[in-house]
């Protein structure tokens, strides 16, 4: 009877302690790849620090973020959470039919009103009397056609759509909604796959009258991409793969990504629609039009119309863009998640929005969560 | 410094045991000490001086209560300490309380203090209010030893959350206590069973509360499932701290009271309350119902002892009117159960029990609305009251997705998993229990580790207390 005390004993100090020594010998990583996060650094310490107690609350997030083998212990989590207590999702994220999607339920009016509000400042103070051409759209996320299957809540893109077609008596709706489906997206990441999408990008051009793209060719990337949502499910999940679609047009388009630079056209290098080396960055999503920005201008030289579309948009349209750049001579995109909506007629003359196409595009997910709108 | 937390059991733990079991005897209660110091300053480092005046105080009245030989003079030193301890708790816990109901009566508006409430203070002056009542009573000699006394007071494992530890319980452990393999792997297997209960249940219940509170897509059904989540994440929490400091407390040679004992089996809420937080209610008990004369007084009197213990009680969990409320509500229930509900309750058991939980549960309700209003709106919504449709996807989607937690912690909630442990202690798989009990405990442990390093939702329940 003794021995097995001493014995479980021994072993359970060797884990305690093993465990500690290598919590506190392991040099800090810097970020966590898996959560596209810098992760918490060893606080400074002085007497102010510990007195206010600010020493001690980000030791507590330093210790958790620099813990040994971290991604492994999140990965244990995840497997026990699905598998042993048969919960159906792991920090809100949830898995069905190998696509992981974000729970996301409740429509929070609030938002969307504000989201409404904006565009119609928008509309207001650069569109109205410049253009008639004003169109908008919404696009559903995953779930809302893959929660369904699995009797998770999701977000009512419907609803949304309702709501801001009481709103937007100046727009034109477009609807999507029955062109999509889950498996138009990536199964690791929240934005849809370019190469399911192009039917989405005709539906819009031919509502706007404007030409489609022809003659073009599908390439799928070597490399591995492991989307938002992989990560933060914490599972090992199988990696997407990143296909786009590409034409001579595309190849021959410019694109001016505004974002980290001064604002100033003629100082911007140009880049190409993809950006390859993006692929290598957190997010190789960033690889359409090298990434988030507040202001991405796409020339077309081989389209001589003049035509310009405009379009107000978040995250996904990166990849819907190039879709729409043979029947432009220019696309221009803001993002105001990342610029103030009242110095937008400092970065877009009046004479371009004159006769523009404009499009207020944006997903459900970012409707319904708008209080980044500035 | 949370127990559930990276930081006490990968940096903190390990040293103090290291250097607890490194040092003589007669240091251990130092090591002790200063480490219980180091726990309880690590969040808030000023309120060190608070509870070592608390100490200071306790310690020489203690001392002065043995040395005094009259009489009146020993009342006046026990009043002094009952007094100082009333105005800490007091201005620290209640001023805010009171200034709040003070202007809502009067209609003025005095200034609220916003004193952030030490954590531990209700634990560890009821602690010092039993050393100073014991020694005045004669039941313990005074602690000549200031640092015993103090480590008696910091003692890490139960400072924060309990159980109540009296001194006579432990005094001569202060002096004297053995340690030994047996202990430590008791002790151990204590602790991350009490681990497991918070981090595995108890916080995952807790997650379905704060997702019914914010949600607005509330039905009649969510409010139950609400309230029965609830119910599994405060027992699972408590009893889990619980459960880790009385492991910790064998791990350094200490045999505290247990504090919970199946009180979800009861059949009565005067049963309830003898399973429930036993330190607390014999506390009460021994040093405010009894003094005040206990049942064995006239009705009317006995009236009110129960209300006062019960009002007490309530205010004890924390200062607002929600648990005010919840303790009256326990002593209406217990005057009735005296008089009228005995005489029902005792012709089933299953009626009792019923009866028990129905009430244990809607007690639990009101005791965590974060107002009264809430509170009504919640008791309401439970009876169908509020315009909510019966039942809707987003409550069958939470039901659903944890209905294993839900099934372990209503079994975990009884005797039989420990039953069906005796059971295969006592059998011919004794062996092999032997083998897989602790890799048992190091697997939950682990996975323990896991939850608290993707830095999940854990909650602490007692800063209220």
């Amino acid at each position: 009877m003794k021995k097995r005390y001493i014995i479980s004993s021994i072993v359970f100090i060797v884990m305690l302690f093993s465990l500690s020594v290598m919590a506190i010998l392991k040099p800090a990583d810097e970020s966590s790849l898996s959560e596209r996060r810098p992760l918490a650094q060893f606080p400074e310490l002085s007497i102010d620090t510990i007195l206010s107690g600010d020493f001690t609350s980000k030791f507590e997030d330093y210790a958790t973020d620099q813990f040994p083998a971290r991604d492994s212990w999140r990965t244990l989590k995840a497997i026990a959470k699905f598998y042993i207590f048969n919960q159906k999702d792991n920090n809100d994220i949830y898995i069905h039919d190998g696509y992981a999607s974000k729970l996301d339920s409740e429509i929070k009016v609030e938002s969307v009103e504000n989201a409404v509000k904006k565009i119609k400042y928008l509309y207001d103070t650069y569109v109205k009397e410049k253009s008639d051409k004003v169109y908008f759209s919404v696009i559903p996320d995953k779930s809302y056609t893959l929660a369904p299957l699995g009797n998770y809540p999701y977000l009512d893109a419907k609803a949304i759509v309702e709501k801001l077609k009481e709103d937007l008596d100046f727009a034109k709706y477009i609807d999507i909604l029955p062109l999509l489906d889950y498996t138009d997206y990536y199964k690791t990441d929240t934005h849809w796959s370019q190469e399911k999408v192009k039917d989405v990008a005709d539906k819009i051009l031919d509502e706007m009258g404007a030409e489609k793209i022809k003659n073009y060719k599908e390439v799928t990337l070597d490399k591995d991409f492991y989307g938002v949502y992989y990560g933060q499910s914490s599972l090992p999940l199988p990696p997407d793969k990143i296909t786009y679609i590409t034409s001579d047009s595309i190849e021959n388009s410019v694109v001016y990504n505004y974002e980290g630079t001064n604002g100033v056209l003629e100082t911007i290098i140009p880049e190409k629609v993809y950006n390859e080396e993006k692929l290598n960055s957190k997010d190789p999503y960033e690889m359409f039009l090298s990434g988030a920005s507040y202001l991405i201008r796409i020339v077309n030289p081989e389209n001589t119309s003049g035509k310009r579309l405009i379009v107000f948009r978040d995250s996904f349209s990166s990849s819907l863009a190039p879709l729409m750049t043979e029947g432009y001579s220019e696309i221009i995109l803001v993002d105001i998640r990342y610029v103030y909506s009242h110095v937008i007629g400092a970065l877009i003359s009046e004479e371009e929005f004159k006769d523009a196409d404009v499009l207020f595009l944006y997903s459900a997910m970012i409707l319904n969560d708008s209080y980044s709108f500035k | 410094m949370l127990f559930s937390g990276i930081p006490f059991l990968f940096y903190f733990l390990p040293t103090v045991i290291l250097l607890y079991f490194l040092v003589p005897f007669k240091l251990k209660n130092t090591v002790l000490l200063l480490s219980s110091l180091v726990f309880y300053g690590w969040g808030e480092p000023l309120y060190l001086f608070l509870m070592a005046v608390s100490i200071l105080l306790g310690f020489f009245i203690g001392m002065a209560i043995d040395k005094t030989k009259s009489k009146t003079g020993k009342k006046i030193w026990l009043t002094l300490s009952v007094v100082s301890s009333v105005v800490i708790l007091g201005f620290f816990k209640y001023a805010d309380f009171f200034i709040d109901n003070f202007n809502a009566v009067t209609g003025l508006s005095l200034p609220l203090l916003k004193i952030a409430l030490p954590i531990g203070i209700s634990f560890y002056t009821f602690q010092i209010l039993s050393y100073t009542i014991d020694v005045y009573r004669g039941n313990v000699p005074y602690q000549k030893n200031i640092i015993n006394f103090a480590t008696y007071v910091a003692l890490f494992p139960q400072l924060i959350a309990g159980p109540i530890v009296r001194y006579v319980d432990v005094c001569r452990e202060l002096e004297k206590r053995e340690h030994s393999f047996e202990k430590f792997y008791l002790g151990t297997r204590r602790f991350i069973m009490g681990l497991s209960k918070k981090v595995l249940i108890a916080n995952q219940m807790g997650a379905v509360c704060d997702i019914f509170r914010e949600t607005s897509e509330k039905s009649t059904l969510f409010f139950w499932v609400y309230a029965l989540a609830f119910a599994i994440h405060v027992y699972f929490d408590f009893s889990g701290y619980s459960d880790m400091a009385i492991g910790l407390g064998k791990i350094f040679g200490f045999n505290f009271i247990e504090n919970f004992n199946y009180p979800y089996i009861s059949k009565s809420i005067s049963e309830f309350w003898r399973r429930w937080h036993m330190s607390l209610g014999s506390w009460f008990r021994d040093y405010v119902y009894i003094p005040l004369g206990g049942n064995r007084v006239k009705v009317t009197r006995w009236l009110f002892n129960t209300l006062v213990v019960w009002m007490l009680t309530g205010l004890w969990h924390g200062a607002a009117w929600n648990f005010v409320f919840w303790g009256l509500l326990y002593a209406l229930l217990l005057i009735l159960e005296k008089f009228f509900i005995k005489k029902i309750i005792t012709k089933s058991d299953v009626l009792a029990h019923i009866y028990t939980m129905l009430f244990v549960t809607i007690g639990f309700v009101i005791f965590n609305a974060p107002d009264m209003l809430t509170a009504g709106k919640d008791l309401l919504g439970m009876i169908g009251v509020g315009g909510y449709e019966f039942v809707n996807d987003t409550t069958l989607y939470h039901l659903s997705s944890n209905a294993v937690i839900f099934i372990l912690g209503i079994v975990g909630a009884t005797p039989l998993p420990k039953l069906l442990h005796s059971k295969l202690e006592n059998s011919k798989m004794s062996g092999v229990l032997a083998v897989v009990e602790p890799i048992v405990a190091v697997l939950l442990f682990m996975l323990c580790t896991a939850y608290l390093v993707d830095g999940s939702y854990n909650p602490f329940l007692y800063f209220r207390f």
